[in-house]
């Protein structure tokens, strides 16, 4: 199934057509009389972080099929249901096709030139009159690699502000920063090969039956293939995840923080941990504490060097003295038992250990911490870097990892693990761009929540925001919606479809979306996939490179992207990937990802992909002989992290008796904005329910399917009850989802974020609940 | 015209249209239609569904048994086809087509009333044969009552050919001579002390009684023979007779006579 | 129907004085388009009824359809068949793939029968039998050609009761798990939700009638 030569000229004359603009034909097997005419094209699935790769069937300029693509290593042909329906996300009746102004309170139909003239003033204006930080980028972790990287290079190269964020900071900014401050290089060392190849799973706050459904598919199989395999779900509701799970451990919320510490007590009190490795790996540190929660404006907190205190081993212990089993049961509610249980098992010699973990984790006011603390969990035993036994933190996004984090589209970020704060990391981005370093600006631009918080207190003037929803997603969201009706700022949205954050839009752009262009995605295990153009936007949807760099020509940036037109894609990406080389990064040269279904980088000077990272075995930046090497880190060794216990933000009490938490479906992604134009994703399922626990609801008299009130501090809603279903959040926990652009469930949510990677915590707010 | 009892029958009937529809319009005091239905809580039963879902179904529900002897026993002392002259909607329809048909100048077949009550038969006959409540399936009343309620329109069909032919063959064959629910009160009324009264030397014999009545041949004894009273079960008591007569020779009685 | 040309027999008297051809030619079209409803009800085989509905034959004639359980009905599932369904014009249906039966723990539907058509001693909605949800097309179901579906089995109102997933390796792709989703037909109400959510544009999963388990004397 390689691309090959003669795959060209085995080619149909329709794919030839194909093949003179670029795009490789592959033909899957057995799949000729029956799709004459068709022609197909390899593409990573447009959803989740999982990354299955597709074929994408074209006829008359329409997809007419996609399918799993059985050459893909990460899915072998097989899709979730919302991969099935991929190409219906692209056909919804209102795509976006024209750009349109603001004129009142109507949106009228405007020509590319007015719209990007338009935008292009108002950035003047803004910047003009209040400096460059008066504007601002909103990106997104669906953003491919080519998106991400105009956007990084016209924001901090050519304007010369900070203010990039993805929205990746909703998702993974929290595994960004600990994998930062454990390990000194972002994203896992561990790949999916450790689901086919360890013994036990430990999931931390994920639901990957829903939210990573082939590979959820693929765990299983690990456990159906070996009787031994141990599956344990520790969680805050019962989901489908858990009735595969061997073993479900009830927490409550937060509670993973005094669980871990807990365990870890118990690994050094029995001497447990693996004394070898920790002598040649590890550091042991102690961060800044009694953090605030972000709730206020502008609050500032940073964890400098200075307050960063090193700690023997023998000081750790001690330390650690304090989270006994008894502790850790009482605020977690895992029994102390089950405490000493997990320790032996993290620790046991003759099992293969992995953790994994999603929102739950790193969607938490203390995020970084909990990450530090699964870490410290692999790194004491010694029990990383290894086939089959990793830690693994999975993504939401299909290019979170390429784009949002390998990019460094953050407001503190350089491409390949750089940041603006350090002098170093700024000239070698001036250098790659061919700018003056002085351009690049030192100061940390605003951060997601302070982005639109800036724009309430009438700070930010511009703000463009590109392929995510944010007047959906964020928490509080009711505040920003209200800032954004008053037209505090000039908002430009570029998106496909119409959005609850293009209702706030002074300008909507139609841009194209997935196959309709040319890009690169990067997904949970370092794969980097890439796609060619396939079809045509429909009517004058354009991309959104070709926006900002046309926005850049009128900023007078146009210089910054001199790019061929032919050449584009590929010298972009060369440029790109200087940054990349040497640094335990690197990827391959373009055409390399032309031919294969991805690869996970550092990819070797031989074009060979890298599965484990700092380990000899597999790792080209390992010597022989050094075994296991965090290279990346200062001294090369990782940090094991002393983060105790800090309560929530909110936590119930009387008024607000119950704990509120949303998150996802298998059926639906994100804010539903693709998958709600799915007639048949719709018909499975329609809207949001409200998950609550079956003696909760009959202590309130409430059936399934009543009408039930939600109420936080921040807004109300009404859902029906969904009682015994999909999910059942434990006692006086209440659950949603938050792909219903008809209940916007995220205004419920606090603001309060993590104070070191400031992504929200949108699983623990205070609500109560009334039959409405 | 002596008195207007047209006046209330015809707002009895459009009530019961109103209330049919009612549930559409979100109000809630009633529910069901003349087969089963709640009024302000008080469950009503239409005794003949109930009789052929008691063969057919060999079910019984007491508070059913309870409703369908409660509408039974009101039928019983209004009398004679009072459900048929007062309540029933195929009834409104087909006077508004008799109207049209005397304009028309068709039709003036008429089949006899007993008809009706062989009607009855065959439908008991059927059900306890075949457990087929035959009524229920073809009934025109419950085709309007759910073209009303549910806005179910196709079978209406039955309806306008049941109106075509009563308009261009036989004077309203349908509700005289077809229908098993009015052979069923015919019977049921027989009795009742409701009825019409006849004072013979008053009567002119002017006929005007006979041409309004849907049913004259109820009428015959007293005209012809000088009965004090119209005790035939057929006569539907819609007081048309009463409204028709100058000499006031008709009148309405209480009280058996 | 053979019953309704006894009944033009009757009328044969007045037949004979004259003018009676036209009632005749009535009745006995009636029957005809009787016969045809008949048949055609026959044919359809399966109509799924609300819950508590007694034995289809019974129910056709318990029925009085009177409409009250379509007005207690929160969704708007229950319709009243007409002239399509013969016989059962008038009467109480459920069209899955329209909207099904969500399965109201009060039982609004049932409250209300008058008739005994829906039985009353029903209260507990697990113990609704309207019919069996049935995989009738394999070949077509995502799931069990690998795929991470299995809408019913979440949607389904008895999730792990009624329908449950029976993991089994993938042998096509060598390292995935094929999650099928089995009906238990024990616990199976019938109440058409899976059939309302199959993602294909025929639903592989549809409500038939409840099969009464073939009992023998073989153990094992």
């Amino acid at each position: 199934m390689g691309l090959t030569r003669r795959d060209f000229i085995k080619a149909s004359a329709a794919a030839a057509a194909f093949a003179a603009v670029g795009v490789p034909v592959v033909r899957p097997k057995g799949a000729q009389a029956a799709e004459e005419g068709i022609t197909w094209g390899k593409a990573p699935c447009r959803y989740c972080g999982v990354g299955c790769c597709v074929l994408v069937g074209v006829k008359g300029g329409r997809i007419v099929a996609t399918k799993g693509d059985p050459a893909g290593p990460v899915n072998k042909g097989l899709n979730c249901i919302k991969g099935y329906f991929l190409s219906k996300a692209l056909y919804g009746k209102d795509r976006l096709t024209t750009p349109l102004i603001r004129k009142g309170n109507k949106m009228v139909e405007a020509s590319w030139d007015e719209a990007l003239d338009l935008i292009a003033s108002k950035y003047k204006e803004a910047i003009a009159s209040h400096g460059p930080d008066s504007v601002a980028m909103y990106g997104s972790g669906q953003w491919t690699i080519h998106e991400g990287y105009t956007a990084s290079k016209l924001m901090k190269g050519g304007i010369g502000t900070n203010n990039l964020e993805p929205n990746a900071r909703l998702c993974m900014a929290s595994a960004v920063v600990a994998f930062m401050n454990t390990f000194g290089s972002d994203e896992p060392m561990g790949c999916y090969d450790d689901l086919d190849l360890g013994d036990t799973y430990i999931l931390w706050g994920a639901n990957m039956a829903e939210a990573h459904p082939v590979l959820f598919s693929r765990l299983i199989d690990n456990k159906l293939k070996h009787p031994g395999v141990k599956l344990i779900d520790i969680a805050t509701r019962r989901t489908r995840t858990t009735k595969m799970a061997d073993e479900y451990i009830a927490m409550r919320p937060q509670g993973d923080l005094a669980a871990i510490n807990a365990i870890i007590h118990v690994i050094l009190r029995d001497r447990l941990y693996d004394e070898a490795f920790i002598k040649q790996h590890v550091n042991f540190k102690r961060g800044k504490e009694n953090a605030p929660y972000g709730l206020k404006d502008k609050e500032v907190f940073n964890e400098t060097p200075a307050d960063i205190k090193n700690l023997t081993f023998d000081e750790y212990k001690v330390m650690m003295k304090q989270f006994t089993p008894q502790w850790g049961e009482k605020i977690s509610g895992i029994p102390a038992k089950k405490i000493e249980e997990l320790a032996r098992i993290y620790s046991d010699k003759s099992r293969k250990i992995n953790s994994l973990w999603t929102m739950g984790v790193n969607q938490h006011s203390r995020g970084v911490w909990v990450n530090n603390l699964i870490y410290n969990l692999h790194l004491l035993t010694g029990k990383i870097c290894k086939p089959g036994e990793n830690p693994l933190s999975l993504t939401g996004q299909p290019s979170a990892c390429g784009t949002a984090r390998e990019v460094g589209t953050f407001s503190h970020r350089l491409p390949a693990d750089m940041v603006v704060m350090n002098e170093a990391h700024r000239k070698k981005a001036a250098g790659i761009w061919g700018i003056d370093p002085n351009k690049i600006s030192s100061k940390v631009g605003l951060h997601t929540m302070e982005m639109f918080r800036a724009i309430d207190r009438s700070e930010l003037k511009c703000i463009w925001i590109q392929c995510t929803n944010p007047f959906q997603s964020l928490p509080n969201v009711s505040r920003l919606r209200k800032a954004a009706e008053a037209r505090k700022a000039f908002i430009v949205v570029s998106d496909i479809y119409p959005t609850k954050s293009t209702e706030v839009a002074d300008v909507i752009l139609p841009s194209a979306s997935w196959v309709e262009k040319e890009g690169v995605f990067g997904n949970t295990e370092r794969r980097t996939q890439q796609w060619f153009k396939m079809i045509e936007p429909p009517g004058q949807a354009r991309e959104d490179t070709w926006q900002m760099i046309e926005f850049a020509k009128r900023m007078g940036l146009g210089h910054l992207f001199p790019y061929s037109e032919k050449g584009f894609y590929k010298e972009m990406w060369e440029e790109y990937r200087k940054f990349t080389i040497g640094v335990g990064k690197d990827l391959a040269p373009y055409e390399a990802y032309a031919k294969v279904r991805g690869l996970r980088w550092p990819v070797k000077p031989d074009g060979k992909e890298t599965r484990w990272r700092y380990t000899e075995a597999d790792d080209a930046n390992v010597k022989k002989g050094e075994g296991i090497k965090f290279y990346k880190a200062p001294d090369n060794k990782a940090n094991v992290w002393f983060r105790p216990y800090e309560p929530p933000a909110e936590s119930p009490d009387k008024e607000y008796p119950f704990w509120f938490s949303t998150g996802r479906v298998l059926e639906h992604w994100h804010t539903g904005t693709m998958t709600g134009r799915v007639p048949e994703l719709r018909r499975a399922v329609s809207g949001a329910t409200i998950e609550m626990h079956p003696e909760d609801a009959k202590r309130m008299g409430i059936k399934n399917r009543d009408k039930v009130r939600v109420t936080s501090r921040r807004g109300t809603i009404v859902l029906p009850a969904e009682i015994n279903g999909r999910g059942t959040p434990e006692k006086g926990n209440v659950f949603t989802t938050f792909f219903d652009e008809t209940k916007l469930v995220n205004e419920l949510c606090i603001d309060a974020f993590d104070p070191l990677s400031k992504e929200p915590d949108f699983k623990k707010c205070a609500v109560k609940v009334k039959k409405a | 015209m002596s008195s207007k009892w047209w006046i209330p029958r015809r707002t009895a009937q459009l009530t019961i249209l109103a209330l049919i529809a009612s549930p559409l319009l979100g109000m809630t005091f009633f529910r069901g239609n003349l087969a089963a239905a709640d009024l302000f809580g008080l469950p009503l039963a239409d005794p003949l569904a109930f009789l052929q879902a008691l063969i057919g179904g060999m079910v019984i529900v007491l508070p059913y048994l309870g409703s369908a002897l409660l509408v039974a026993a009101f039928y019983f002392i209004l009398g004679g086809r009072t459900f048929c002259g007062w309540i029933c909607p195929v009834g409104l329809i087909t006077e508004l087509g008799e109207k049209l048909r005397r304009r028309m100048g068709s039709g003036e077949v008429t089949m006899p009333l007993t008809a009706s009550r062989w009607s009855l038969g065959l439908v008991l006959l059927t059900v306890a044969m075949t457990g087929i409540p035959l009524f229920e399936v073809l009934s025109p009343i419950g085709i309007i009552n759910r073209a009303i309620a549910f806005v179910s329109l196709m079978p209406l069909l039955v309806l306008a050919a049941i109106l075509l032919v009563e308009i261009t063959v036989s004077r309203r064959v349908w509700c005289r001579s077809l229908c098993p629910l009015g052979g069923f009160y015919s019977i049921l009324g027989r009795f009742s002390p409701v009825r019409v009264g006849f004072i013979e030397n008053r009567c002119t014999h002017c006929d005007d009684c006979l041409r309004v009545c849907p049913v004259e041949e109820v009428l015959t004894p007293s005209l012809k023979l000088g009965a004090r009273q119209v005790t035939a079960g057929d006569c539907s008591r819609c007081f048309a007779c009463v409204d028709s007569c100058h000499a006031k020779a008709l009148s309405i009685d209480l009280f058996y006579k | 129907m053979d019953s309704e040309t006894t009944c033009s027999g009757i009328t044969r008297r007045q037949f004979l004085k004259g003018s009676a051809i036209t009632p005749l030619t009535l009745i006995l079209a009636g029957t005809g388009v009787a016969t045809v409803y008949l048949r055609h009800a026959d044919a359809q085989g399966f109509t799924l009824r609300p819950p508590g509905a007694i034995a289809e034959k019974r129910f056709l004639a318990a029925c009085v359809r009177c409409g009250k359980c379509a007005q207690a009905c929160p969704y708007l599932s229950i319709k009243m068949a007409g002239g399509e369904a013969g016989v059962g014009i008038g009467t109480p249906v459920i069209v899955p793939r329209e909207i099904p039966c969500y399965l109201c723990s009060d039982l609004p539907c049932v409250k209300v029968c008058p008739s005994g058509a829906l039985d009353k001693k029903l209260e507990d909605i697990e113990k609704i039998r309207m019919g069996t949800a049935v995989i009738i097309d394999r070949e077509s179901c995502l799931s069990i050609r690998g795929l991470r579906c299995e809408v019913c089995y979440r949607q389904c109102p008895l999730i792990d009761k009624a329908i449950v997933i029976e993991p089994r390796h993938n042998t096509r792709t060598g390292e995935h798990t094929i999650m099928e989703p089995v009906v238990r037909k024990e616990k199976c109400v019938g109440c058409g939700i899976c059939e309302k959510s199959c993602v294909l544009p025929k639903p592989v999963i549809v409500v038939q009638k409840t099969v009464e388990t073939q009992k023998d004397s073989y153990e094992f």
